[in-house]
């Protein structure tokens, strides 16, 4: 096969920190070639390179033999690379036909001068879905309207519009439901067919042996090797990403459960918190499971004093506490860790050090200043123990890897120095090394004696985790096992039960099956 | 203060003290302060009357009002918030004064603290109704805009108030230890409002809540209580400037201070806070309060014609905010 698509060579240096160290990566005509690595590795600059958004500052990128070099995304696009990227970037407002022909829409004659012809586009439109197998989507519905599957299908059929040759997609099934994931496979693989290239990230190992040819893993900027994915195995690409075996996922320690430190007694806030009543002890990590919409969230946020308790009882220490804003939750240590940390974990235009004190401003006054000295150290100390990859404490959120911003999200509640640490989805959206730091981190901590109420969609993780695990359904704890109990089955079935029968319970039944790397 | 203190990425190998020195001059404070320089040079060359400290101070003595507005103004546009009603709340306070002691009878000393009573209240009431009901502070201030300057109409008939006794122009007309009296109360109003902001727990959950709203809130700042408070220490300037305003000019009428609120938000803006909330800093207003004050002043004395005089300084302020953006993007700021 000859290639389509060479880079050699290629390094890309940021202030303070080598992105990319001497890389390389090949493709051919007709490849699904998965890039594999940890956040932070370097994938997302790679694709950046190829796709005109950076200039590497050394190699050389050839296409079709022919050395190139992009200075502007359109650049790469007029040469036939088009990116699908995590946040899709359409326009929410404006028509299926007018998002596809963004920019390159079909003129027509309208007397001396030239107007866009909408019904042309709408009738390509049509077409570039059909050649796509995608024949139940009206290109003049807007965009806004559409599910997270139809409008990535729409940027597919954007990029098909633009006759891409290479076509980048960045974790694509992050936010699919499996019937969706399914139909994106298909397409891909008649992409495939038509001798498209394709760039597939995926964090999802299992998704690489399905689709991928072959497979080219980064680790810290540098290369680290490309193999055909007939050749290897999930063990082996985990090794070659972190660089060491990661033995156990879910490091769970055996922990001294103490006394209950926080119990709630038929808390009420409609519509999602219908008498909910536990305990949690010292010592103990309980797995809050439950499908999305089961009202998981919502009791941590009444709990946490986001959403106040209509009526029920919270009792810290066996004593009935108020709750009415966050700040009284801390006063009684409590601490969230909250399920999306791109709007509620973390101000990511700030810096570290500021995200790190946010929580703790008050604690560290000399007299009515903030005492910088102290917020610095204790910066230094968060990155220090979370192992947190950043060149300094300066550096904005937004610039770190989602391992990192995540970590930055947990340091900032370990430095309020919660008794009760409530952690919603703590490892969604990050790779396999920070999450098994993230579980040995939480397990440290219970065994030092935090209570632990961990709220997750994956199974495996409340299987591997918890010491207990509460089932919610419809805002109400339906089922409680104990660690010896628990089975994937029995959870799942009390999670769906005879009732569930609806979209949200089919996406979610994907998770079950899915336990990356473990 | 905070927002300057930058380090600047691209010097992070070099001698700490020239990096922060590079850091300082080349943030928006530091460029638009050289922006202010060159402006005085070029103004000095064309009136000898410009330059001289009796006509400087003077100047200062002219926008204390609103740079006293400003002030809060910094702290509400960080939010992302922004307050329109200041101008009529500056005039509604004016008047109840004027009148409270005009035509009620009311001891002075009194009327003068019902003045800043009045516009404490008034920013309350906007805060109240941004944070309890949830109206947007364009959308309340606009209407209190209105509301504020028609309730202080209702209550001058048209009229004014006038013939204060002597001691009350102490403060807007008289100087104390050689400078204008009122300026020593925006100089130290403007070093704690400095402070607050760039050193404080709740001057960092302002910057928080402008990035982030949701996420301040999530990490326990207590926004509502925040933006209660700055709203209301607007309400407070207003009436506070109200008085000195009516001190210096001697006499107080319900249309005074109308569209004032624009000349608070552009030395604001100007000054480097973003409309867009997140970023801004006390020091940048002042520079920018300043810069338009002498632009102004200057160019009269110049004996540039009126209309061109507000031409040249529209197109200044394009410049030096595009001359900003500039240096920002060179030197990797955001």
């Amino acid at each position: 096969m000859g290639a389509i698509l060479e880079l050699e060579n290629i390094s890309k240096q940021f202030p303070g920190v080598k992105a990319l160290d001497d890389v390389r990566f090949d493709m051919a005509a007709g490849e699904v070639h998965a890039l594999l690595g940890e956040n932070g590795a370097g994938k997302s600059t790679l694709i950046k390179i190829i796709s005109g958004v950076y200039k590497q500052d050394g190699g050389t990128i050839r296409l079709d033999g022919e050395t190139v070099s992009f200075n502007t995304p359109r650049e790469a696009q007029q040469r036939g690379i088009a990116t699908i990227y995590q946040e899709l970037s359409l326009y929410p407002e404006l028509t299926v036909a007018e998002n596809i022909f963004m920019g390159h829409a079909p003129r027509r004659k309208l007397g001396p001068i030239e107007v866009l012809d909408w019904g042309a586009a709408n009738r390509r439109a049509q077409e570039i879905l059909a050649s796509l197998n995608i024949h139940d989507l009206d290109v003049t519905r807007k965009i806004g309207t559409l599910t997270v599957g139809n409008r990535q299908r729409v940027e597919i059929a954007k990029a098909l519009s633009l006759n891409a040759r290479i076509l980048i997609m960045d974790e694509p099934t992050a936010a699919l439901t499996e019937a969706d994931v399914e139909r994106l496979f298909n397409i891909v693989r008649l992409l495939r067919e038509r001798g498209v290239g394709i760039i597939y990230i995926s964090h999802r190992l299992h998704e690489v042996f399905e689709l991928a040819d072959r497979v080219t893993v980064l680790r810290d900027g540098q290369y680290v090797g490309t193999k055909p994915v007939s050749e290897t195995s999930e063990d082996d690409l985990v090794s070659m990403m972190v660089g060491r075996t990661i033995d156990n996922l879910f490091p769970k320690l055996e922990t001294e459960v103490g006394k209950p430190v926080l119990e709630i007694r038929s808390l009420w806030r409609k519509p999602l918190t219908r008498g909910v009543s536990f305990q949690l002890r010292a010592g103990e990590i309980v797995g809050l499971a439950g499908l999305v919409g089961s009202g998981r969230s919502e009791v941590a946020q009444v709990i946490f004093g986001i959403n106040p308790a209509e009526s029920g009882e919270i009792l810290i220490d066996g004593k009935p506490v108020t709750i009415k804003h966050p700040g009284q939750a801390m006063n009684h240590g409590i601490a969230y860790v909250p399920e999306d940390r791109g709007t509620q974990g973390l101000v990511r235009q700030m810096r570290i050090r500021e995200n790190v004190s946010l929580s703790v401003l008050k604690a560290i006054r000399s007299g009515l200043f903030i005492n910088r000295k102290q917020e610095r150290s204790l910066a230094t100390s968060m990155i220090k123990q979370l192992n947190i990859r950043a060149y300094s404490t300066e550096q904005v959120v937004n610039k770190l890897s989602g391992g990192n911003q995540q970590k930055v999200v947990v340091s900032k509640w370990l430095a309020s120095k919660p008794r009760i640490l409530i952690m919603d989805e703590p490892t969604r959206g990050i790779d396999v090394g920070a999450k098994a730091e993230i579980h040995r981190l939480m397990s440290e901590l219970a065994r030092e004696g935090l209570a632990v109420l961990m709220i997750s969609s994956e199974l495996p993780e409340i299987l591997g985790m918890s010491d207990r695990i509460l089932v919610m359904r419809g805002g109400q704890v339906v089922a409680e096992f104990s660690r010896q109990e628990a089975t994937q089955e029995r959870i799942a079935a009390a999670m769906m039960s005879e009732t569930a029968g609806n979209g949200a319970a089919k996406s979610e039944t994907m998770m079950i099956g899915e336990s990356e790397t473990a | 203060m905070a927002v300057t203190e930058r380090p600047s990425q691209l010097t992070e190998q070099s001698n700490p003290i020239v990096s922060r020195l590079r850091a300082v001059v080349l943030s928006k404070e530091g460029i638009l302060f050289l922006i202010m320089i060159a402006a005085m040079l070029i103004l000095s060359l064309l009136t000898d009357k410009f330059l001289t400290t009796n006509n400087l101070l003077n100047q200062l003595r002219l926008v204390t009002e609103i740079g006293l507005m400003a002030l809060p103004m910094t702290f509400i546009i960080i939010t992302g918030g922004i307050d329109l009603s200041v101008g009529s709340i500056f005039g509604l306070s004016a008047i109840v004064m004027g009148f409270l002691w005009q035509d009620s009878g009311w001891p002075l000393e009194l009327a003068i603290i019902m003045c800043m009573v009045v516009g404490t209240t008034a920013g309350f009431m906007n805060g109240l109704f941004i944070v309890r009901v949830g109206v947007p502070p364009l959308i309340m201030t606009l209407a209190t805009l209105a509301l504020y300057r028609g309730m202080a109409l209702g209550v001058s008939e048209a009229r004014s108030a006038r013939g204060f006794p002597d001691w009350f122009f102490d403060l807007g007309q008289r100087q104390f230890l050689g400078i204008p009296s009122q300026l020593w109360i925006l100089l130290i109003a403007a070093i704690i409002a400095g402070i607050v902001l760039a050193r404080t727990p709740f001057g960092r959950g302002i910057y928080a809540m402008g990035n982030n709203e949701l996420g301040a809130r999530f990490s326990g700042i207590p926004v509502r209580l925040y933006k209660l408070a700055i709203y209301t220490f607007s309400g407070f300037m207003a009436g506070l400037a109200g008085y000195i305003f009516t001190s210096r000019i001697s006499t107080t009428r319900a249309d005074m201070g109308t569209g004032l609120e624009l000349d608070v938000i552009a030395a604001v803006v100007l000054g480097g806070t973003s409309i867009n909330g997140g970023s801004g800093s006390i020091v940048g207003t002042m520079i920018g309060l300043i810069l338009i004050q002498l632009l102004k002043n200057g160019l009269l004395l110049g004996g540039i014609k009126g209309d061109a005089t507000i031409v040249i300084i529209g197109a200044i302020l394009i410049l030096a905010i595009l001359i900003n953006n500039l240096v920002q993007r060179r030197t990797g700021g955001d």
